[in-house]
């Protein structure tokens, strides 16, 4: 489904993030969800877990929440390590990138959500555990 | 806060009226008992006590680290001096929640090696900073909006969220010097696609179309100059003429207000320009009554960066020194696209976390070049980073001065000591970090010096803008 994704800070992920617990399962608890309007929730016949994948093919996996603060055609994801695998690096010239309104295309999936460490190993480290370090150990 | 406000016994530290340097707003009204193994707060919302917490928290960064392993301090400062040396076209990321003071320093070392340098700005309000650059801001402080605004316009922000005291300290409920009725003698009006919870205190809720925040806003501009707006404008925001009108109305009614705006119009598709609209809207509104723009800063001194910048070089982010003087581009110089095109080669990230913040083109490349951070706590930051200093939480384990978001600086005193020995704030790391640089290039037989060289200059541009330079030629 093509939808509309808008990224944003809320209080409880804010509190994880300035306590840095960043690398622990709070992170994932605040931050990995996607809140969806009820009608298009059920139009992704009651996902839950959905894939949000932007323009360039990069996707991630999210809890789905049923949400009616939402508007119909619109998704909210918190601001953090899964928004920013959708968020495009376009800027037109300003510097900050398009955290929201971003054109993205949203589906049920199985799952499952990748904790903070995983993902990053899974998206950035290709296979490996840490990063290849620059220079002699 | 004064040391008479500090109590300091055998078993705990008791202090009142600490800043919090956690949001923009900077509350200076916390109370911190501090015991050998707990934090206990008052008056701190749920952001500002766990960053308090942090005091005495068991995930802290305690030592330096060089490749994922711990090292000494001295030669984590050796090695992090190498690092930016050798590099041709260092970038500088000056993050906020620290002081003033300590990011000084850094632009100091940036312009020193000719590297780039940005700060928080630059993915927070920095389309913001543009507008004010290009139409100019109506200001004045929060306390004049606590004690005189009868009405709050929210603009693309969520306060309860982003600023959870913004609502009780100065704005809807707090009762002021010319508003004394609290919440009974203010309107608020809340511009935004989601029913946030701030949209709940709302007497109007402008729930527009995502990314028609200019068109709404030079629609209610129209209205304001007596015009009629054009009827397309109900198809292209979703929001009827009557609400526009209704808004209108509320502006003119008013006899103080504040437009607040968020990152709900600097990161949405139209960037500077929306910010740009909403200056003009606010100095159109002034024919009516008094009114003022203020932007919902996120963190802690994200201000003081501009601050320190513009008035060390004129610019308030995006600077490249590589030329020897500095210059300003944003698009070109600032930290997102100058890592996506894969220019620089080597980042001094401090108090900052680029690797959750950042879109994930520019955090691949983090990851193909040597980082150096300082950094509290185990995170994406740490672990993309070759070496890691231990940060120091400025305000309150040293003093420095922090600037909120109406750009007025406070002096934050700190009350206890870091928990190492070998730094005592961030500013002190990075004096030791360009101490270690200048000793390094003065021993060395062929100083690194990109500043005034012509062809290294040429060198460090080719690695990502060969066809830039070629058609400059």
């Amino acid at each position: 489904m093509e939808i509309i994704l808008n990224t944003g800070s809320t209080a409880f992920q804010g509190a994880v993030i300035k306590g840095g617990r960043k690398f622990t399962s709070d992170y994932t608890r605040e931050a990995a969800y996607c809140n969806i309007n009820p009608e298009d929730f059920d139009a992704l016949e009651k996902p839950w877990f959905v894939k949000v994948t932007n323009e360039f093919g990069d996707s991630v996996v999210c809890k789905a929440k049923k949400d009616d603060r939402q508007q119909k055609g619109e998704i909210f994801i918190p601001r953090g390590l899964w928004a920013n695998i959708v968020v495009t690096p376009l800027t037109e010239c300003t510097g900050s990138p398009k955290y929201k309104n971003l054109r993205v295309k949203v589906e049920k999936t199985t799952g499952p959500v990748l904790g903070p460490v995983d993902l990053m190993r899974d998206v950035y480290c290709k296979g490996k555990n840490e990063k290849e370090w620059q220079g002699e150990n | 806060m004064t040391s008479e406000q500090i109590l300091t016994t055998d078993e705990k530290i008791i202090c009142d009226d600490v800043t919090c340097p956690v949001c923009g707003i900077s509350c200076d009204d916390i109370y911190v008992e501090l015991t050998e193994d707990a934090v206990t707060t008052r008056n701190a919302c749920v952001m500002g006590d766990a960053k308090f917490r942090e005091l005495r928290s068991s995930h802290r960064i305690k030592k330096p680290k060089i490749n994922g392993k711990d090292a000494s301090w001295d030669e984590a400062i050796d090695r992090a001096a190498d690092i930016l040396i050798k590099a041709k076209r260092p970038f500088f990321f000056i993050g906020s929640e620290t002081s003033t003071q300590a990011m000084g320093v850094g632009i100091e070392i940036a312009e020193h090696l000719g590297g780039l340098v940005d700060g928080n700005a630059t993915i927070c309000h920095g389309p913001t900073v543009m507008a004010i650059q290009d139409v100019g801001q109506v200001q004045c402080t929060l306390g004049e909006c606590r004690n005189r605004a009868d009405l709050d316009i929210y603009w693309g922000c969520n306060p309860e969220d982003s600023h959870p005291r913004h609502l009780s300290r100065h704005s809807v409920y707090v009762r002021g010097f010319f508003t004394q009725q609290g919440y009974k003698g203010r309107k608020v009006v809340v511009v935004d696609p989601r029913r946030s919870t701030t949209a709940e205190h709302a007497d109007l809720h402008v729930q527009l179309k995502p990314g028609t925040d200019y068109e709404v806003l030079n629609a209610v501009a129209t209205i304001l100059q007596g015009f009629e707006p054009n009827d397309t404008v109900e198809e292209v925001t979703g929001i009827s003429k009557e609400t526009l009108y209704k808004m209108a109305d509320m502006i003119k009614a008013s006899n103080f207000g504040v437009i607040w705006v968020g990152l709900g119009i600097a990161s949405t598709t139209g960037k500077h320009y929306n910010a740009s609209m909403a200056m003009r809207l606010t100095q159109i509104a002034n024919k009516f009554s008094k009114f003022v723009i203020l932007a919902n800063r996120g963190h802690c001194n994200v201000a003081g960066f501009n601050e320190v910048l513009s008035w060390s070089c004129g610019f308030p982010f995006a600077v490249d020194f590589s030329r020897g003087e500095p210059r300003y581009q944003p698009g070109e110089y600032s930290c997102v696209d100058a890592l996506t095109r894969g220019e620089v080669d080597a980042c001094f990230v401090m108090c900052a976390d680029l690797g959750a913040h950042l879109p994930k083109k520019a955090v691949e490349r983090l990851f193909k070049i040597p980082v150096v951070s300082i950094e509290t706590a185990e995170g994406p930051q740490a672990f993309i980073s070759d070496v890691v200093l231990p940060g120091v939480l400025d305000g309150m384990e040293s003093e420095g001065s922090f600037y909120r978001m109406d750009n007025v600086p406070i002096h934050a005193r700190s009350f206890c000591k870091p928990p190492f020995d070998f730094t005592e704030s961030n500013e002190d790391t990075l004096k030791q970090l360009f101490e270690a640089i200048k000793r390094k290039e003065a021993s060395a037989s062929t100083t690194v010096d990109i500043r005034g060289s012509d062809t290294i200059t040429k060198e460090a541009f080719a690695r990502g803008l060969d066809k830039l330079v070629m058609r400059a030629e």
